[in-house]
């Protein structure tokens, strides 16, 4: 049964993608946003955890109107889904690339971006594009994306197979090479993380919209062990395949000895600052992850 | 500080950090860090712990050679230049 879900789920992926590759990016954020009002009618589990969240948030307070913030996410995150297959394409073009991508970057940032010999880890959530956001980091210094593999074998082969894209690369989040994400530093690359998943293991519980949510840590610990710039930023969608990419002046946390409070510090403060980007467009953030497990 | 004196520090630091169930006592320079239950993201907590444990400063990205417990003993003694206990941590 769980085989016939998985080819049935990589058909389906195989048929969106041949489809996305032979339209217009107009046409096919189109067709992406019925398929994704289709999914949001019929995924009733996720619908559900995608309004509770809302609510949960404090950013809308009326069920109905968390349902629209809702439906309007999930189209959001098929229009990601399309932004990014396209952009493979059209960000082989500087100018085009250049007239997409609107940034704000805050100098100290900048600067440890452009030091070719300076890992930076960079750190964000599924707010806007965040595939977007890489592939632009990447025309500055190499990025590597640390990813959760899906859980459909087949569907991330196919991923695999699209997503590596000249300076940006993937590597596993649990990498049975201990020190590859310090490798990654080491050779002056980004590491880019997403760090707003529920973090199994409950170690450190982190206010997100005023609730405790179990927050992963590596990012925090790896700026605290290498003392690596750490930055976060986002990349909003502005327009059609315009987008707004912004990096924060990076955090800086000298260790004091006390782990457990170190990376607390570290974790509010990205916490807080994720949720100002959650805030400025709320549409474009993804509630249907259970942020808030017990 | 000798091979031994670091080794059995080390291993009450991989015993705190790894979920992995391991026979701790068992664990020699050739021991792969990866056969006790370290990948790159549970190593982090450890790397935490070894540099305030043995009050060294050092780039982790040095560690990017380390496969063995005896490849990190030799990185260590490299970096512990100065006494143990100092004042002023030593750096790599």
């Amino acid at each position: 049964m769980k085989n016939l879900r998985h080819a049935a789920e990589y058909a389906g992926a195989r048929f969106a993608l041949a489809l996305c590759d032979r339209t217009d990016a107009r046409r096919a954020l189109a067709l992406a946003e019925r398929m994704a009002d289709a999914w949001f009618a019929l995924d009733f589990k996720r619908r559900r955890v995608a309004v509770s969240n809302i609510l949960a948030s404090g950013l809308e307070t009326k069920w109905h109107r968390a349902l629209r913030l809702a439906r309007a996410s999930y189209r959001h995150m098929a229009r990601v889904i399309v932004e990014s297959l396209k952009a493979s394409t059209v960000f082989a073009d500087d100018a085009v690339r250049r007239s997409m991508i609107e940034t704000n970057i805050h100098p100290a940032a900048m600067e440890a971006l452009t030091d070719p010999h300076r890992g930076v880890i960079v750190v964000s959530g599924h707010i806007g594009n965040w595939e977007i956001a890489a592939r632009a980091l990447s025309f500055i210094k190499p990025v590597v994306g640390v990813t959760r593999p899906m859980n459909n074998p087949l569907v991330e082969n196919l991923i695999q197979q699209r997503k590596p894209w000249g300076r940006f690369t993937l590597t596993p989040k649990h990498d049975a090479n201990a020190v590859r994400f310090l490798e990654t530093l080491a050779r002056g690359k980004i590491l880019a993380l997403l760090v707003d998943q529920h973090a199994p293991d409950m170690k450190y519980m982190i206010p997100f919209f005023g609730r405790p949510a179990a927050t992963h840590a590596s990012a925090a610990l790896l700026h605290l062990v290498c003392g690596a710039p750490l930055c976060f930023g986002y990349c909003l969608r502005a327009g059609m395949m315009k987008f707004r990419l912004v990096a924060l002046e990076p955090i800086a946390v000298k260790p004091s000895g006390k782990r457990k409070e170190d990376v607390e510090t570290i974790l509010r403060r990205i916490s807080a600052e994720l949720e100002k980007a959650i805030r400025l467009a709320p549409d474009q953030y993804l509630w249907a992850h259970r942020r808030w497990r017990q | 500080m000798n091979d031994n004196d670091i080794l059995i520090r080390l291993r009450h630091l991989m015993k705190q950090s790894s979920q992995a169930k391991v026979d701790w006592e068992a664990v020699r320079t050739d021991s792969t860090i990866a056969s006790l239950g370290f990948d790159s993201l549970t190593i982090l907590d450890l790397v935490y712990d070894i540099q305030q444990e043995f009050r060294v400063e050092f780039e982790a990205e040095k560690l990017a050679g380390v496969r063995t417990v005896g490849d990190l003993i030799a990185f260590l003694k490299s970096c512990m230049g100065g006494a143990p206990g100092e004042k002023s941590a030593p750096r790599c």
